[in-house]
């Protein structure tokens, strides 16, 4: 059998989209974040919801593959709880390490961090200095 | 009819692949392992005519289905060489006639990829586009013609939507013009009444593993005309009057023909098969947001199913039929016979789909094992796989 194009990882976070949904844009505490590349048919967006400098909830849409989603979804969930300078630091090389993201996504991962390095750079830029 | 092992994936490929048929499978074993029939059949001792023998019945039993000559069939790996054989032979031995060649930007990569060859050889070539059910339009093949032209090679039915053509008129068409018509049926003969002392076609692609035979053998017609005369690809022996040369493979081939005969006998109660799930598995989900069939509804052959559905990528709906269900769900993606390459499928496109759309489809297809029971888990695990994904997916996509 040909070898699976999905490892455990990815197929766990797929089949348990606990962080996918929407935040009610507008509200005061709530920063959305957005990036697409129409070549390639991948589109997402990412929703915090804040409390001061901590991030209490983060959710995630995305029009994509599933590795794509898996990688949202590990975003969200690991920085839930955390602040803004943290996923300023969110490293992209271990993600595609964890879900053995083949080198042809690569770009698609690369949007990912686009979108969260501007959701970082917008909360920072909201806080009291 | 043979019983699925519960708990296994649910096959809904059959456009890819058939199963082989059990009693197709048990004649290929027994000839393997009757050490009466070792002989190559080109051999003239008394074990070589015995192997000759099984092949030339193979081939009776295939003209039967077709209503041919049996003379005029020859044995091929599969269609792709059979229409390469067909495509390339034709337009060289006739390239001193003339170098233009017609066919559809629909047609299955071998044909595609063999004209797209020829043009880089020298060769004109129109690509006639179908309109949006992915019917070619008979003006638009009559227009195409020029005095020049000398091979039109258009499908039965295509193999990711499931659209017929009219090859009747379409050979009509082309004999008025003095043109070869080239046909690839891998996906209609033994499904479809395909009656080859009637139908004006001159040269025709056939393959066994499409009808619950061997992969790996195939045949092309030859109508028994002068006109159809067509140059060998491969050269070395004299086997398949001398336009496919090459050791037989015996087994493969008499499989081919009890496939041929099965199809004979089961074809109306087969097709009568595949429209029951056909419309059982259409009512099932046609009421999912955002979806719509492709291809024409009311001239495609019933054993292929192919739906889009908005706002939904394509690769993650492919992981959801198959991960999220009690038992995998095999099918085929809008990147259908590109599914490697991940690009949207040049067919759904050539019917004016968008890419995302396209990239959305899924081609389910039946065949004589597939059951009521199969389609509705694969109706529950579709819905159920949109419902999940809408949760992910943004409505508005890319």
């Amino acid at each position: 059998m040909a070898s699976d194009p999905y490892n455990s990882a990815v197929r766990q976070r797929f089949a348990n989209p606990l962080h996918a949904g929407d935040l009610q844009a507008g509200y005061p505490d709530v920063v959305t974040a957005r990036a697409r590349d129409s070549d390639a048919g991948v589109a997402l967006t990412l929703a915090a919801e804040l409390d001061g400098t901590v991030i209490r909830r983060l959710r995630y849409r995305v029009f994509g593959c599933p590795h794509l989603v898996a990688a949202a979804e590990e975003i969200c969930g690991r920085f839930e709880g955390k602040t803004a300078a943290d996923l300023q630091q969110f490293p992209l090389t271990p993600l595609m390490e964890l879900l053995d993201v083949p080198v042809e996504k690569t770009g698609r991962l690369l949007l990912l961090e686009d979108a969260v390095q501007s959701l970082a750079r917008d909360i920072l830029a909201r806080e009291p200095s | 009819m043979s019983e699925r092992r519960s708990g296994g994936p649910i096959y809904l490929d059959n456009a890819a692949t058939t199963p082989i048929d059990p009693a197709v499978a048990a004649a290929i074993c027994r000839c393997l392992s009757d050490e009466r029939v070792p002989g190559n059949p080109a051999s003239i001792h008394v074990l070589g005519r015995a192997s000759r023998e099984l092949v030339e019945r193979a081939r009776r039993q295939l003209g039967d289905l077709l209503h041919v000559d049996p003379r005029t069939l020859v044995f091929t790996s599969g269609a792709t060489e059979s229409d390469n054989l067909a495509i390339v032979g034709a337009a060289r031995l006739r390239s001193h006639r003339g170098r233009h060649l017609v066919t559809m930007p629909t047609e299955h990569k071998a044909v595609t990829d063999t004209f797209a060859a020829l043009e880089r050889q020298g060769f004109g070539v129109t690509w006639l586009e179908p309109d949006r059910d992915g019917i070619l339009p008979i003006a638009d093949l009559e227009a195409a013609i020029r005095d020049d032209t000398q091979l039109v090679s258009i499908m039965h039915v295509n193999n990711e939507t499931g659209v017929m053509q009219d090859i009747q008129e379409i050979g009509e068409c082309c004999r008025r013009s003095d043109v070869l018509f080239h046909c690839d049926a891998a996906q209609s003969v033994g499904k479809l009444p395909v009656d080859l002392s009637a139908l004006p076609v001159d040269l025709m692609s056939l393959t066994a593993h499409k009808i619950y035979g061997p992969q790996g053998i195939g045949a092309l017609y030859l109508a028994d005309r002068p006109s159809c005369r067509i140059q060998p690809l491969l050269h070395g022996g004299g086997q398949e009057r001398r336009l496919r040369p090459g050791t037989l493979a015996v087994h493969q081939i008499l499989g081919f023909g009890e496939a041929a005969v099965i199809a004979s006998e089961r074809r109306s109660e087969d097709f009568r098969h595949l429209e029951r799930l056909h419309d059982r598995l259409w009512n099932g989900i046609r009421n999912v947001e955002g979806i719509r069939r492709n291809g024409s509804a009311n001239a495609s052959f019933p054993g292929i199913l192919n739906v889009s559905v908005d706002g939904i990528e394509g690769e993650s709906l492919m992981l959801a039929l198959e991960a999220l269900g009690p038992e995998p769900i095999c099918v085929a993606s809008g990147s259908a016979c590109n599914s490697q390459s991940g690009e949207p499928s040049y067919v759904l496109r050539a019917l004016g789909l968008d890419d995302r759309l396209a990239q959305s489809a899924i081609r389910f297809s039946f065949g004589r094992f597939t059951r009521e029971s199969d389609v509705d888990a694969a109706i529950s695990a579709y819905t159920n796989a949109v419902r999940h994904l809408r949760k992910i997916m943004p409505m508005k996509a890319a």
